[in-house]
């Protein structure tokens, strides 16, 4: 985790959810890019946070995209949030004794039988064990912090525009905190009409 | 073959301490579970400490070093009193800290200290240190174990750092006292959520500046009655009260 740094934070809402992620990648205390992603969509409601070891990152990146469209061919339809954490947690597992470095968050919209969209959030250890919590996620460098700040400013039900404010303080706040995450931030809010992604100005030291 | 054998003479016993200063006023605060491993020891173990009626010092880390820790200090002030017929002042109380522990430089107090109160000048202060006597004059500070946790929102909330003031106005320099309040018990219960460390009972100290204005502490106070106790000892000077609140216990 601290070889590359990093860091994620998933967070439910009102009718949608929202996950951020800091821009850095470093090599230990060296930063060496402030433009590193590491938060992908995998359809048009779900996203997928990997911080960790950032070779990792990439190849596991690739790797559920080869998943999901071997899902959505076989199955002819979209994956849902759900299924696609289970996709995440057996990917992971099936190397449960030389693992990939990443702790993936998961944050999407279910659809439900009425047609209305229910928020979802999962978050994964570097093996696969599933969390899926009602509130919030974090995982990274900075995740004791990220669970702090979280755990003081989130509150239940929160518009898009509020729960943007709310995960985008948590996150500036914890990565300010935490020498190796940081160095720019970007965050996603999705909604069932849209996705609204902000690249955030924050502290670049 | 050779056995290698030894001893550590430390332990790591848990907990948090938080004090924010404000205008006229500072606020110390700790959890009292004391914790060995994921054994808990005592669930009513202070580590917030009168020293004078302007000073209050919260110890955390090794506890055995910590009592010790605060039983030399409240000597040497009552050593101090005796030689000067009065209270040492609060910058020296600090300096004193100071020199004590780098006095241990090399089999240190096993503990992180933080010392808040009133300022000659009236105004509220909290100093910061290390286990071996470095030290610093701040607006707030956190230290122990949920310090990661706690320290980025006190930076939030009480710096208001990463927030941007409405056009034409600016971030107050310092908090009033009922503000203050809420955010150190707000600090302590999700401390308590998220760390199996911090938990039972909390307990906050409030030292409150000679004539100080005390209609805000006063309608907090009537609300917590039963939960507010003075501890002031001299006449018309510094005020002490201390409020004991329950947090989770699991």
């Amino acid at each position: 985790m601290e070889y590359n740094g990093g860091s994620v934070v998933a967070m439910v809402g009102k009718g949608c959810v929202a996950i951020a992620s800091d821009l850095r990648l470093g090599n230990q205390a060296l930063g060496i890019s402030s433009n590193f992603q590491k938060i992908f969509p995998i359809t048009d409601r779900i996203y997928l946070g990997l911080p960790g070891l950032a070779t990792d990152v990439t190849t596991l990146k690739e790797q559920f995209r080869y998943r999901v469209n071997m899902y959505t061919i076989k199955e002819e339809r979209e994956i849902e949030p759900e299924a696609f954490a289970h996709l995440v947690s057996s990917t992971l597992y099936e190397r449960r004794f030389g693992p990939y470095f990443i702790e993936p968050v998961m944050a999407g919209l279910t659809k439900k039988p009425s047609g209305e969209y229910r928020p979802f959030i999962a978050a994964s250890d570097l093996i696969g064990c599933l969390n899926f919590a009602k509130d919030f996620v974090v995982a990274g460098t900075a995740s004791s912090k990220l669970f702090g700040v979280a755990e003081g400013l989130w509150e239940p039900d929160l518009e898009p525009e509020d729960l943007f404010e709310t995960i985008s303080q948590t996150l500036l706040n914890a990565v300010d905190r935490d020498a190796y995450s940081g160095w720019g931030a970007i965050v996603h809010v999705i909604t069932p009409e849209s996705v609204i992604t902000r690249t955030l100005k924050g502290r670049m030291d | 073959m050779a056995q290698t054998r030894s001893f550590n003479p430390y332990t790591e016993n848990g907990g948090t301490i938080l004090a924010i200063s404000g205008q006229d006023f500072s606020v110390i605060a700790g959890d009292t579970r004391q914790s060995e491993g994921y054994s808990i020891q005592t669930r009513y173990a202070p580590k917030v400490f009168r020293l004078t009626d302007r000073a209050v010092l919260a110890v955390n880390g090794f506890a055995a070093d910590g009592n010790m820790f605060v039983k030399k200090v409240k000597q040497r002030l009552e050593w101090y009193k005796h030689a000067h017929s009065k209270d040492m002042p609060l910058k020296a109380i600090a300096r004193l800290i100071q020199t004590m522990l780098y006095a241990k430089r090399f089999f240190p107090y096993y503990v992180y200290n933080i010392l808040g109160g009133i300022e000659e000048d009236g105004t509220g202060a909290v100093y910061s240190f290390d286990p071996v006597g470095s030290y610093e004059r701040e607006a707030c500070r956190a230290a122990g174990a949920a310090q990661s946790l706690v320290q980025p929102f006190l930076d939030n909330q009480i710096y208001f750092k990463n927030q941007v003031a409405a056009p034409g106005t600016t971030h107050p320099a310092h908090l009033p006292l009922p503000d203050v309040l809420s955010i150190v018990i707000d600090s302590f219960t999700s401390a308590t959520e998220r760390h199996i460390e911090v938990g039972d009972g909390l307990e906050v100290y409030i030292v409150l500046a000679k004539g100080r204005d005390l209609q805000d502490f006063e309608a907090i106070r009537a609300r917590n009655v039963h939960l507010t106790q003075e501890l002031t000892v001299t006449e018309d000077g510094e005020r002490i009260f201390v409020m004991r609140l329950d947090l989770k216990k699991d």
